[in-house]
């Protein structure tokens, strides 16, 4: 779906959000009194990532709700929310569709997309250059790119064509379900782990309370990857809103990479 | 050799003569991966399939059902929503709470099925109790799921009701093998009040075994070795179905040695379900209480059409 038209965008001050992602980077970077509604996913403790003000409206993806707000953008995502999101383009709200980021250059697309909607944001300016700045980094030798290995909640490991994929690249490591031929998602055993000897375990989510999905973060035959520090977690928020913190992961991979390349 | 079909079987090869000479402490991956990893989980195995083996039997010998299974008086539902209650609405959970609750889920039920039954209960009473008390821990395990605080907390209560021995190590072996000593030897000393039982409640007791003493040695028994049983491993249905029909002519009808026989089977069932598990590729894990789910459900089958042809003799 095109973008708004182009052109000085004045700043709206009644800004409305029907996507998770959209939630968060609104309450990160827009201040508080040019929003009016988020979705309700950024009440729950488990998604919030940012202070959410009292006034705001938490809808549940209705136009009807969004109506006597009166926004003057609403923001939306490349899936869900999508019949809301037609009606209110029918009755002539300007709606903007922000696609979602697979990869780096589509979440550079994605930041680019959000600037063109909202105008100048300070915090969402940094974000951007931090990215360009940490992506022009001369990518370090291929052949002494120590591996890591993701394993993920339920065993699920991150082969070629994800984000958290191209995150390992780009930091200098070898992700090692995708040399044994993973396509985007993948599953892998304890056994596996064992077997590929990653020089980096990565963890993804899951440091709150115990779950079964997360068991075989526990089991005793890691504990040498964890006392030796050679593990790392990906923030949970990486999975549904990258914007919020592929900046940060990146560079704490590249800072574990130096530390781990460093040891004798 | 069921046992090493279960140490060779894995997502890895390794080289299993080298890991075994490279014994407990080699650092090798290959011997790591077959004593941590591939070792308690086949121990495991054998522990709770022995355990639910041993159960079915117990029960179906108290109560002389053959439909009679740990499952059915509420043992495994009680302990498992003991679990998933602790899990996921109570607070974060050290690694004992959780057995320990799951076995205290277990007793409970069954001291509820006994309380409801009442004293002195025949063994008919007993099961209705018992369906009676499943049925409401299925209700409360329904609202579970209802409210569960998350869709990742929903399918982590439903995949543990569906029973599951992956990533299991040494840690889950010893959780659970003290309770399951524990519930076999109770069982073991009641041996001769389920010989006694066969000839019929009257001629039990006139035999010397009335009272409440054997009855309930029987049921905390039972709520011991199956109790911890789920809480490391999940629900695994139908093995304690199975396997005392199966051992039943092998043993002469005796309930005292089907006890001891159905452990053993129902741990082999069980590690030979594992095995399969293991070889089976695929996209998600094969959940183990879905294997042998998918052997009782036939097994359900045949036993109804024998029983016809019987009938009709």
């Amino acid at each position: 779906m095109p973008l708004l038209a182009s052109g000085p965008v004045s700043a709206q001050d009644r800004i409305a959000s029907l996507n998770l992602c959209m939630d968060q980077l609104l309450l990160q970077w827009v201040a508080p009194e040019r929003i009016v509604s988020v979705t309700w996913l950024s009440g729950e403790e488990y998604y919030r990532r940012a202070p959410l003000p009292e006034h705001l409206y938490l809808n549940r993806a209705q136009a009807e709700e969004l109506l006597p707000l009166k926004p003057d953008l609403v923001l939306t995502g490349q899936y869900g929310a999508q019949r809301a999101s037609q009606r209110l383009e029918q009755l002539g709200f300007p709606v903007v569709r922000i696609p979602d980021a697979y990869n780096l250059a589509q979440l550079q697309q994605q930041l680019a997309s959000l600037q063109q909607a909202l105008g100048e944001i300070p915090g969402l300016r940094q974000q951007q250059r931090e990215l360009k700045a940490l992506l022009d980094q001369t990518p370090e030798d291929g052949t002494r790119n120590p591996g890591a290995l993701i394993l993920s909640a339920n065993n699920i490991t991150y082969g070629d064509g994800m984000l958290e994929h191209e995150l390992l690249i780009r930091a200098g490591f070898t992700n090692l379900a995708a040399q044994q031929g993973i396509q985007q998602l993948g599953r892998v055993s304890l056994e596996q782990v064992i077997d590929a000897q990653p020089q980096l375990l990565v963890f993804y989510g899951g440091e709150q309370d115990f779950a079964i999905a997360h068991l075989a973060e526990r089991h005793p035959v890691l504990r040498e990857y964890i006392e030796t520090g050679r593990v790392y977690r990906l923030p949970q928020e990486l999975g549904f809103c990258p914007a919020l913190a592929a900046v940060d992961v990146l560079q704490q991979l590249m800072d574990k990479r130096k530390e781990i390349v460093g040891q004798p | 050799m069921a046992m090493l079909a279960a140490l060779s079987s894995g997502p890895v090869s390794i080289d299993l003569s080298a890991a075994i000479a490279g014994g407990w402490h080699s650092d090798s991956s290959d011997a790591v991966i077959l004593w941590q990893l591939r070792l308690p989980r086949a121990v495991l195995a054998i522990v709770v399939g022995a355990a639910l083996g041993l159960g079915g039997a117990a029960m179906q010998g108290m109560l002389r059902n053959p439909l009679a299974e740990p499952a059915l008086l509420g043992v495994s539902s009680g302990a498992a929503l003991a679990a998933i209650l602790v899990l996921y609405y109570g607070a974060a959970v050290s690694g004992y709470l959780l057995p320990l609750l799951a076995i205290a889920g277990a007793l409970l039920a069954v001291g509820s099925v006994w309380l409801l039954a009442g004293h002195g209960a025949s063994a008919s009473r007993l099961v209705l109790a018992g369906v009676a008390i499943n049925a409401f821990l299925s209700a409360l395990m329904a609202l579970a799921l209802n409210y569960a605080p998350s869709m990742f907390a929903m399918q982590e209560i439903v995949f543990w009701l569906l029973g599951s021995l992956a990533n299991r190590g040494w840690d889950q072996v010893l959780l659970a093998l003290p309770f399951v000593v524990i519930g076999t030897v109770f069982l073991f000393l009641s041996r001769n009040y389920l010989r006694a039982l066969s000839l019929g409640e009257a001629s039990a007791s006139s035999l010397g075994f009335s009272g409440r003493r054997y009855p309930l040695l029987v049921l905390f028994g039972i709520a011991f070795a199956v109790g911890a049983s789920v809480a490391v491993a999940g629900t695994i249905g139908f093995i304690g179905l199975v396997v005392p029909h199966l051992m039943r002519p092998l043993v002469g009808q005796d309930p005292g040695r089907l006890l001891w026989s159905s452990a053993l089977a129902g741990a082999l069932l069980l590690l030979l379900a594992d095995v399969l598990v293991l070889n089976t590729v695929g996209t998600q894990e094969l959940r183990i209480g879905a294997v042998t789910a998918f052997i009782g459900a036939p097994f359900f089958f045949w036993l109804i059409v024998s029983g016809r042809r019987e009938l009709n003799l």
